[in-house]
């Protein structure tokens, strides 16, 4: 089930599976451990890391919506130096790959995050988070324009030799051009759909329930958005795409992946069950043995042959 | 930590709105110390997409048992559940009371809701000998959970706000339970406080003048309940703290209540 998530690497990007796990919902890999045989996985995204330590945004942070969560977070992360310190040495020891996700508030910033985590042992390859809807400055802003999102991605390809994904926010006009730029910028890979900005109210105290009024929400509730915006920017580029927003089932992460993902990313769905990922490559497996697929690679993009 | 589906024995209310639910869970109910607690996977399907967290109420005999309130959506579910049910638990999740073994006098002081997890720290400090006071606040006698359940050799001293007994055959004083609590510290080894935020706060005004640790347990909505989602931050005085991880139970001196 080995995918090559960076093509255009000079040393590339294999996983020995699909399936990863999204940042922001499985920590450092460290914390689900004892009960997820977490070294199966195709490849682990760390939590957003920024430059300094962050306190994140004030409480609540959290609210449930139907199918869905909504989450204002807001980066809180121990910063890069302390991942390094901390962190990296014990992914050293592992099989599995991790991918540091990283957000900066300036392109500088972004540059120097990569420079920092180069030559780090552990560390197998960066995801640029350019669509954080919780960040008062940067974050998003940066995936909101093609200009300002290609900027960041040849800043962030030009200070690492390591393998590069670019992650996409849902809350543009037009995500393809955004797409476009940052693959024409040199990135190895595309990961897709961050959060959707939302909000929900209080009707009896007549306030937004979340501290900082909007937040992201993901989960179920987001998924056909996320399986049409893969396939609309798999038409668009020649890298491979991450899928990534609400999947919970096998049959959620194969939609993604015939709508022309190569590899997918598990993230709320860890919350209702840390062992997500795991049951769903396995439901993956038995839908590829039930179907007489052979390799992955056949279907990836199978739902454009209709076009 | 293990995640386990677990059937249930007996769902029942005890008191109108608040629910004993009991589990076959041998390994959790070895594993669970007083305080800690456990994630409850409520609803069909996606529906809800988070856990609830919900403290260890009572742990015997390859049973463990949660005290829980009718409040919304999940904990509806969790009411109607039955038995021959099964449900799906994640746990025991974060730290739990600390206990010195040396303390003698344990004082148990719970407001509403917040003697579900004190029931259990009671049941082992009994066990073991210690004499254990509980001063038990409602907000109406009729809330008040059965006296009957509690364990035997407890001392318990009861107040509502209303002043009426509901079911308790003992004697219940009217106003908070923070009215009473001074007047109990100096006969105690370790206290230990679960309830709402206010009655932390007065706690915290009387116990300028205790020199005695007081940890209490505290309630927050939760993503994960295992340090991932960093739903759960509070700023203490030792800096950023995730409740699931590194609660829920914290020393009341650490914790900045003007921002809880």
């Amino acid at each position: 089930m080995a995918v090559q998530i960076a093509p255009g690497h000079r040393n590339g990007l294999m996983l020995r599976n699909p399936v990863m796990t999204a940042s922001g919902t499985f920590g450092y890999g460290i914390e689900y451990a004892p009960i997820v045989d977490i070294q199966r996985l195709g490849a682990i995204v760390c939590k957003g890391t920024t430059l300094e330590p962050r306190e994140g945004n004030p409480q609540p942070r959290l609210a449930e919506t139907t199918a869905g969560l909504l989450n204002s977070v807001g980066l809180q992360n121990i910063g890069v130096e302390a991942v390094i310190k901390e962190k990296s040495p014990i992914w050293a020891e592992w099989e599995v790959p991790v991918i540091v996700n990283i957000a900066g508030e300036s392109v500088e910033e972004y540059a120097l995050l990569a420079t920092h985590l180069e030559g780090v042992a552990g560390v197998s390859g960066i995801e640029v988070n350019i669509s954080c809807p919780n960040m008062s400055a940067g974050g998003m802003e940066f995936g909101s324009t093609p200009q300002m999102a290609a900027r960041v991605t040849a800043a962030v390809c030009a200070a690492t030799s390591l393998p590069v994904i670019v992650k996409l926010t849902p809350n543009v006009g037009n995500i393809t051009e955004i797409a476009s730029a940052v693959a024409e910028a040199g990135v190895h890979a595309l990961s897709l759909i961050n959060t959707l900005e939302g909000m929900v109210i209080d009707i009896k105290r007549r306030i937004p329930i979340l501290g900082s009024i909007t937040g992201g929400l993901s989960g179920p509730a987001i998924k056909p958005i996320a399986v049409a915006m893969v396939y609309k920017v798999a038409k668009v580029v020649n890298i491979p795409i991450i899928g990534c927003g609400g999947i919970v089932t096998a049959s959620d992460a194969l939609e993604f992946i015939m709508a022309g993902a190569t590899a997918i990313q598990v993230g709320t769905a860890h919350f209702l069950n840390p062992n997500a990922a795991l049951d769903i490559l396995n439901g993956i497996e038995q839908f590829m043995e039930h179907e007489g697929v052979h390799d992955i690679t056949e279907i990836v993009g199978a739902a454009h042959r209709c076009d | 930590m293990m995640q386990l589906i677990a059937p249930v024995i007996s769902n029942k209310e005890v008191t109108p709105g608040m629910y004993l639910l009991w589990l076959h869970a041998p390994g959790l109910a070895l594993q669970a110390e007083p305080g800690q607690f456990v994630m409850l996977r409520c609803g069909e399907g996606c529906e809800m997409l988070l856990r609830r967290p919900l403290s260890v109420h009572r742990a015997r005999e390859g049973q463990i048992a949660f005290l829980f309130h009718k409040v919304g959506k999940g904990t509806e579910w969790l009411a109607q559940r039955e038995e021959g049910d099964t449900l799906d638990l994640l746990g025991p999740l974060g730290n739990g009371f600390s206990v010195n073994p040396a303390a003698q006098h344990l004082l148990l002081i719970g407001g509403g809701m917040g003697i579900a997890p004190l029931v259990f720290l009671a049941d082992k400090a009994l066990e073991r000998g210690a004499d254990v006071t509980l001063l038990y606040g409602a907000r109406a006698g009729e809330c008040l959970y059965p006296e009957a359940l509690l364990p035997s050799g407890i001392n318990m001293v009861t107040i509502t706000e209303d002043g009426l007994p509901g079911r308790s055959r003992s004697v219940v004083k009217k106003g908070r339970v923070t009215d009473i609590t001074p007047q109990f510290f100096s006969q105690t080894d370790q206290v230990f406080a679960c309830g709402p935020v206010p009655m932390y706060r007065t706690l915290v005004s009387q116990i300028k003048s205790l020199e005695k640790p007081l940890q209490v347990s505290l309630e927050i909505r939760m993503g994960c309940g295992v340090g991932v989602c960093y739903g759960c931050t509070i700023k203490t005085r030792l800096g950023l703290r995730q409740v699931c991880q590194d609660g829920p139970v914290f020393d009341i001196n650490e914790i900045i209540w003007e921002e809880v």
